[in-house]
């Protein structure tokens, strides 16, 4: 029978999950690091800064968590 | 026709049920969160204006006030309801004369709806008039106003939330005690193990998926709770009891700012599915991830 979800295994990150824990917490990061930028970063750096980090924070994530 | 084509059409009814009632209003609310719209603006039309909402929000006094209040509450709720829930549970685990009729009674609460718990604790409250406030003050000597102490607002929101759920908390904590095997304990007792150390090493973890569900399902109503409080205190004095639900009320209906109400109620969305997640890390995941990695 087809398996409709992905295999949980185990990464740097301290629980196993599967490709959708890993989604989901990547959109988790997202979300709270441009939330904190907005606060205490963005007179120093512009927005997009925290974008391009939190989409490579997120592609480790997926990748390797 | 292949089964897994059969599998589909079955589930298909319900995947459009949960497309139209729950992820296109949910696709709205993110989109009107990246709007200016508000109904009593120049221009009522709602125009995207990026993150403004969002940059506004994390500056907004008023509503980290709100959060951290809303925070507070739901902790002295949920952990109240699960502590008095448990004891609760354990007692209608025995038998005593009346059971039926106490269960019944203990009941109660469940069936009235928010709105009238709120009106309830209002008529109870009212100084000089009400039985609380006035019993209190007869023969406690305590100066019970809703109205003018803070502290005494916000104990009394708990208290109402303790009043309203803890039956619910009780029901599934009895359903979860009731389920239990009994060889366990009657070993444990053979080899001499005392009330405090069964509870430890036995009720608990045996209880734990029963528990994280109740405090999942309390936590995710009381961090959404308006109703009631609105009735109660109307969320004062002051802004003492104005939890994020009451000030997202007051921000979308009588201001109709709907684009930073929209805002608001994501990052409350948010905080929710966070705050859940990291409690289900905390209780379930790690200790799977631990016995898997043995």
């Amino acid at each position: 029978m087809q398996q409709l979800t992905p295999r949980p295994r185990r990464g740097f990150l301290p629980i196993r999950t599967n490709a959708f824990d890993r989604g989901f917490i990547g959109v988790v990061l997202l979300v709270a690091i441009h939330l904190f930028w907005l606060r205490f970063l963005e007179a120093y750096l512009p927005l997009w800064c925290a974008t391009v980090l939190s989409l490579v924070i997120g592609v480790i994530v997926v990748r390797k968590g | 026709m292949r089964s897994s084509t059969i599998g589909w059409l079955f589930l298909a009814p319900t995947l459009l049920i949960l497309l139209v009632f729950g992820m296109l209003p949910f696709v709205y609310v993110l989109v009107i969160g990246f709007t200016d719209w508000n109904a009593f603006a120049a221009v009522a039309t709602p125009h995207f204006n990026g993150v403004e909402n969002y940059r506004r929000l994390v500056f907004d006094d008023q509503v980290l006030t709100a959060l951290w209040l809303t925070l507070r509450f739901t902790i002295f709720a949920v952990v109240s309801e699960l502590i008095l829930g448990y004891f609760l549970a354990q007692l209608f685990m025995r038998d005593f004369p009346l059971k039926g009729l106490f269960r019944t009674l203990h009941t109660l609460p469940l069936m009235v709806a928010p709105i009238a718990v709120g009106a309830t604790w209002r008529l109870l409250t009212v100084p000089g008039l009400g039985p609380l406030s006035y019993y209190l003050e007869r023969w406690a000597g305590i100066e019970y106003r809703l109205n003018t102490y803070a502290s005494q607002a916000f104990f009394t929101t708990v208290l109402m939330d303790l009043w309203h759920w803890t039956p619910l908390v009780t029901l599934t904590l009895l359903a979860g005690l009731s389920a239990l095997p009994k060889d366990p304990f009657e070993q444990a007792q053979i080899d001499g193990a005392n009330r405090f150390q069964i509870f430890w090493h036995i009720t608990l973890p045996m209880l734990r998926p029963v528990i994280l569900t109740t405090v999942f399902i309390r936590a995710m109503d009381a961090l959404r709770t308006v109703d009631e409080v609105w009735m109660l205190t109307g969320g004062g004095p002051g802004a003492a009891t104005r939890y994020i639900g009451l000030h997202i009320w007051r921000v979308v209906f009588p201001k109709t700012d709907y684009g930073y109400g929209a805002a608001m109620s994501l990052l409350t969305l948010y905080l929710t599915i966070v705050l859940c997640w990291l409690l289900y890390v905390a209780l379930v995941a790690r200790k799977r991830s631990g016995e898997d990695s043995r």
